[in-house]
């Protein structure tokens, strides 16, 4: 497509607050960005940044306190239940980090039930749901329950429902958190291929920097604001990615009796060294964790490292 | 959500916990149950009662006696007036409200005799006129005495079946058909003067009454009030001088006036109006009336027992939806973000519970008539005696439309102790119930 795509997701000004008591939480703070039509866009961040919470105001899931979210131009927070619901069968497909099949089903009528909302004929929807299966792998498992199935089959379950309406829209949080590095890469694949045979839209949060590769757009999340966002050429970046990726890796393994300052100081020399950075990179502690940016050109990568070992990734 | 899939899911989801659904609707079996079977024994009772009221005579006459009786406050006789009776009487009970006929009676001791076999009947002479507005049984033949030709006779089917003869030591008694049989009629009161031709009437144009429950027209004979006017004067034409003038006399005023009311509902009103014109008077109503309200109660006080099991199965069913609800709440919000319409959540939830509450009305229902049966069959005796009808109907009667009532009313109450745990489930934010485990 040589034309620019059109706009199919609009924020602007977006705030959500919560309230603590007397406290004010900003868990997303007038952010504003959109994404056009076949994008894949990733929201990376890490726990807490608010990125979750944006993708459920995205989705209508939450309201927002104010700020406009324009999907397909309608204006998702003023929008009532019913019309949600119905605007969800239409265009908007989801998958959840916890897969959320509902267990009493097999999977062939999990990735139906989308069907039976809209009232879609009951043959009809038996083949579609069907062929979904076959597409992501599953056609032996039609009638298999969740329970009875891996983690990776039951998030290629998750993707089939997402997409068996054909949406142009597909929600998806946190889709590989629950799965290991090789089962992460097939599903991500799965999505990947899904969405460009449909020129479908992806928004997709993850707080791995690893999958941002799969993205056209990479929007940072911290605090709440978009840091920086991030339109990587398709070719030259998965390689660098990789690199700061495998230094976090190595640095993670064996941090746990280092201090804050070792971190700090062998993180920076793996990244000069590894990535041959010639340009400075900046280290800088940040609420229990050591962060290190490397700044080349446009780009910048935000490292989360834990200090101990324990906890997440 | 198309029907078929909301009815389809609801059965999925009872059926995902067995023991509970089936727990659930045990409960509205027995509640079922105790109420059909309770109204069932209720409407056994009353109808019993309306049984031995039918038997008792119509139930819309008034009675305006010679002798009215005196009661006091609390319905007990106490003493009995004479009051004259005659056709300014009956002229003053017409004009009241309600009142469908009115006819002065009289009636008579006579002795009917048939060859050599004799009976004795009550004769009662009415305005002919007026026994269509009484409602006279239909005739097995013959016609009703008219203006024109009032000489008929209507008799009814008891009267004609206990004639007797005594022939030495020998009791006999056959029943006589008036229609080949000669039957001769001959009154009692008075003595026949000594040189006078004893007065006699043949049956000769004669009527023949359906038999019915009702007792009146079971043994008595019935007349026109002018025929018998005038045969009542041939009569006393027989008597000696004195007596003539004691039957003509006696003749004069009424032994009773017979009040027909247009509704069984308005016989207390009229009753009371003819009361309030200074005459004694006297009903079956006025006896049953009581009796009725004791069945009517006894149907009331057996409803709200049955309801009682009604109103703590619902209470389960209410229980059962809110801990589904409970386990289901995950569920529900993925199904919300799927694009699931609010009201199709709450239908759904609904038609769980309207389930439960449909099923546990038929199985109910069902083994409700299986009690009704073994009621009657076996428990006839024993809850007769309890309640005091000795009538030989069905101590359990399940009229049509209950089955249908209770069913209707067992998914009404699913339904409704459902709503407020389906509202519940419609409430349910998305967003918080995905985070929840299950």
């Amino acid at each position: 497509m040589d034309k620019e795509p059109e706009k199919i997701i609009e924020l602007v000004n977006v705030k959500k607050i919560y309230r603590m008591g007397n406290e004010k939480i900003y868990a997303v703070d007038d952010v504003s960005f959109d994404i056009k039509k076949g994008e894949f866009c990733c929201l990376l961040g890490t726990s807490g940044s608010g990125k979750s919470t944006l993708l459920n105001l995205m989705a209508g899931i939450e309201k927002v306190t104010s700020g406009t979210i324009l999907i397909k131009g309608k204006q998702i927070p003023k929008m009532s239940e019913n019309s949600l619901a119905r605007f969800r069968q239409r265009y908007l497909g989801f998958v959840f980090q916890s897969y959320n099949l509902l267990n009493s089903m097999t999977a062939l009528e999990n990735v139906e039930f989308p069907l039976v909302f809209k009232r879609v004929p009951l043959k009809k929807r038996k083949r579609l749901a069907k062929e979904m299966l076959v597409k992501v792998g599953l056609g032996r498992r039609l009638h298999h329950k969740p329970k009875e199935m891996s983690g990776g089959q039951q998030q290629r379950v998750g993707i089939a429902r997402a997409f068996v309406a054909k949406p142009e829209i597909v929600f998806a949080d946190e889709p590989t958190g629950n799965l290991d590095s090789k089962t992460t890469i097939e599903v991500m694949e799965l999505i990947r291929q899904m969405a460009r045979d449909n020129n479908q839209t992806i928004v997709m949060v993850t707080h791995d920097r690893s999958l941002a590769t799969y993205a056209d757009k990479v929007i940072h999340i911290l605090d709440g604001k978009i840091q920086s966002i991030e339109e990587p050429a398709a070719e030259n970046l998965p390689e660098e990615t990789k690199a700061v990726e495998c230094a976090t890796e190595e640095i993670m393994g064996e941090e746990a009796t280092q201090t804050t300052e070792e971190v700090k100081k062998e993180v920076t020399e793996k990244f000069v060294k590894e990535m041959k950075c010639p340009e400075p990179v900046q280290t800088f502690p940040e609420k229990g964790k050591v962060a290190v940016r490397v700044v080349k050109k446009t780009k910048q990568f935000h490292v989360p490292v834990q200090r101990n070992g324990k906890g997440k990734q | 959500m198309k029907i078929s899939d909301l009815l389809k899911l609801a059965f999925r989801n009872l059926m995902r916990r067995k023991a509970r659904t089936a727990l659930t609707i045990i409960g509205v079996v027995i509640g079922t149950i105790s109420i059909v079977v309770m109204v069932s024994i209720g409407i056994g009772v009353n109808r019993s009662f309306d049984e031995m009221i039918m038997q008792s005579g119509s139930m819309t006459i008034i009675r305006v006696q010679k002798y009215g009786a005196i009661y006091d406050e609390d319905g007990n006789y106490v003493d009995s007036k004479e009051q004259v009776l005659d056709d300014s009487v009956v002229e003053l009970i017409k004009g009241v409200e309600h009142v469908k006929a009115v006819s002065p009676v009289v009636n008579k001791y006579v002795r009917l005799t048939s060859g050599k076999y004799e009976s004795g009947v009550t004769l009662y002479a009415m305005d002919c006129d007026v026994f269509e507005a009484f409602e006279f049984p239909p005739l097995q033949y013959g016609t009703y005495p008219t203006k024109e030709n009032p000489s008929t006779i209507v008799l009814s089917p008891e009267s004609m079946e206990y004639f007797y003869c005594f022939s030495g030591n020998n009791y006999q008694e056959k029943s006589i058909d008036p229609l080949t049989e000669k039957v001769t009629m001959q009154f009692q009161e008075y003595q026949t003067h000594p040189r006078k031709k004893e007065f006699k009437l043949d049956f000769e144009n004669v009527a023949m009454m359906e038999q019915t429950d009702n007792w009146e027209y079971s043994y008595n004979i019935y007349m026109d009030l002018n025929y018998f006017r005038e045969i009542w004067k041939k009569y006393a034409n027989s008597l000696t001088l004195e007596d003539r003038k004691r039957a003509l006399s006696s003749t004069e005023s009424y032994e009773e006036i017979k009040i027909n009311v247009d509704n069984i509902n308005n016989v207390a009103e009229v009753q009371d109006a003819i009361e309030a014109l200074g005459y004694a008077t006297y009903s079956e109503m006025q006896y049953l009336e009581p009796l009725k309200e004791t069945s009517n109660m006894l149907q009331m006080v057996l409803g709200a027992i049955g309801s009682i099991a009604m109103i703590v199965s619902a209470i389960n069913i209410a229980n059962t939806m809110v801990m589904s609800i409970y386990e289901r709440t995950k569920e529900i919000g993925v199904m919300k973000v799927l694009g699931c319409l609010v009201r199709d959540i709450k239908r759904q939830f609904l038609l769980e519970a309207g389930l439960i509450g449909l099923l546990g009305g038929v199985v109910g229902i069902l083994i409700s008539y299986v009690l009704s049966y073994l009621i009657n069959k076996y428990g006839a005796g024993i809850m007769g005696s309890l309640v005091g009808t000795g009538t030989s109907g069905d101590l359990s009667v399940i009229p049509l439309w209950l089955p249908f009532a209770a069913a209707a009313f067992g998914m009404l109450v699913g339904v409704l102790s459902g709503y407020f745990p389906a509202r519940r489930a419609t409430k349910i934010r998305a967003i918080e119930a995905m985070r929840t485990e299950g």
